[in-house]
């Protein structure tokens, strides 16, 4: 019998959206059309338009030693080009936010090829070349993985993820990078909080109800909380257990 | 000689406020008499960009405005999002639940009693203020900046 994926542990809505999320075989949602230019200014590594910087000469352009696992391994376009390592960083909040840190790796290292991702509590960055990065980024961004008050794109002082939200239901900034112009969210900053000539627009925040349908955190106050998944606390007790109890190096007998 | 202890509650907000609405709720507030201290708490919001590519622009926020409370002009330096106050005695409690319920009509609040604010000085306190410091100023600004209490004309 092959091999089947479950992703994940849990019978409560904010379980099957990770689970959704994770899965490849789901597409993903598409819920704004940010362009390549508007992505590639809020990143802020490279002019729009301007050649991308290498860190190496093409692969096909070096002499690479004879390696089975090089054989193995298609490079990515990036790879393949020798761009250098860019990244892009996530803040999500607490409240409610479609996404948040751990997930988005797991999400990452399930859907995109030659990435470095990197887990914080209240942040996450992914590392990879640069021409793969803008390519994830936009599908980071546009999908449902996204949402214009929730996640905040910050290379920087990320402070925002645990904090209570503002009035308007914007998620603290302390370099206020988006703000909310008409009910329409836009980018003045780029993520580490250079001003941006032009703005970049990122539409209009998801309303209170598809947030909370569409979670992927636990939260007892403003959506369903981690205690009432059976199921999920059952696998992170056996996880616990085990963990601790390898620190003691049981001997089997 | 035994040294008064007065009340002291902390106001907090399930949002953290717009400057608007900390300025209706502090003027709101100094009308109650009895309060003896105020300390308007949140995350710190520079005017200059203190880190990363961007350090030393400057970072214009919109939360961060003067306000106006009764004779007096309060720059915030915060995203107000905790108040808390020394109270000269606990009857006064139903009036600031009023004056909170006035304002925060969108969203919830409570208020909560206990020790909040600093009680003997500390290190920094010691180089700023020196060896006999005014205990009622103590926690009132941060003591490494070059900010300093606003005093407001009591209604008593």
């Amino acid at each position: 019998m092959a091999y089947k994926p479950q992703f994940g542990p849990g019978q409560s809505h904010v379980a099957e959206n990770r689970r959704k999320q994770m899965n490849p075989d789901h597409k993903l949602a598409k819920l704004r059309d940010v362009s390549d230019k508007d992505i590639v200014l809020v990143m802020g590594h490279r002019a729009p338009g301007s050649a991308y910087k290498s860190a190496h000469p093409p692969l096909a352009e070096q002499q690479e030693p004879a390696c089975p696992i090089r054989k193995l391994v298609t490079p990515t376009d990036g790879a393949k080009a020798g761009d250098r390592v860019r990244y892009i960083q996530f803040t999500d909040s607490m409240y409610n936010a479609p996404c948040q840190p751990y997930q988005r790796s797991y999400v990452e290292a399930y859907r995109f090829r030659g990435i470095d991702p990197g887990t914080l509590s209240g942040r996450q960055i992914i590392e990879c070349r640069e021409r793969d990065l803008e390519k994830y980024a936009k599908e980071l961004v546009n999908t449902e993985l996204f949402d214009a008050a929730l996640t905040g794109i910050r290379g920087c002082t990320v402070h925002g993820h645990s904090l209570r939200l503002d009035e308007n239901g914007m998620m603290f900034d302390m370099l206020q990078r988006f703000v909310m112009d008409k009910g329409s969210i836009k980018y003045i900053k780029d993520q580490v909080g250079v001003p941006l000539d032009s703005e970049v627009k990122v539409g209009k925040a998801q309303d209170a109800k598809w947030l909370k349908a569409n979670t992927t955190m636990f939260h007892s106050m403003v959506g369903i909380g981690f205690r009432d998944d059976p199921e999920y606390v059952e696998y992170i007790t056996r996880i616990h257990e085990l963990r601790v109890k390898y620190g003691f190096m049981p001997k089997e007998a | 000689m035994t040294e008064a202890t007065f009340p002291q509650c902390r106001i907090s907000t399930e949002r953290l406020l717009n400057p608007e609405t900390t300025e209706r709720l502090l003027n709101k507030l100094i009308e109650i008499p009895g309060i003896r201290r105020m300390v308007l708490n949140g995350p710190n919001l520079p005017a200059t960009v203190t880190y990363g590519p961007a350090k030393g622009l400057a970072n214009p926020h919109t939360m961060r405005k003067t306000i106006h409370v009764g004779d007096q002009e309060i720059p915030l330096q915060v995203h107000v999002g905790t108040i808390l106050l020394e109270l000269e005695n606990r009857e006064i409690i139903p009036a600031l639940q009023a004056a909170c319920e006035a304002v925060f009509t969108h969203w919830t609040f409570r208020i909560q009693e206990g020790r909040y604010m600093k009680t003997t000085p500390s290190l920094v306190d010691y180089c700023k203020y020196g060896p006999d410091a005014d205990k009622d100023i103590l926690g009132m600004a941060d003591p490494s900046s070059k900010s300093k209490p606003v005093i407001i004309q009591g209604t008593k």
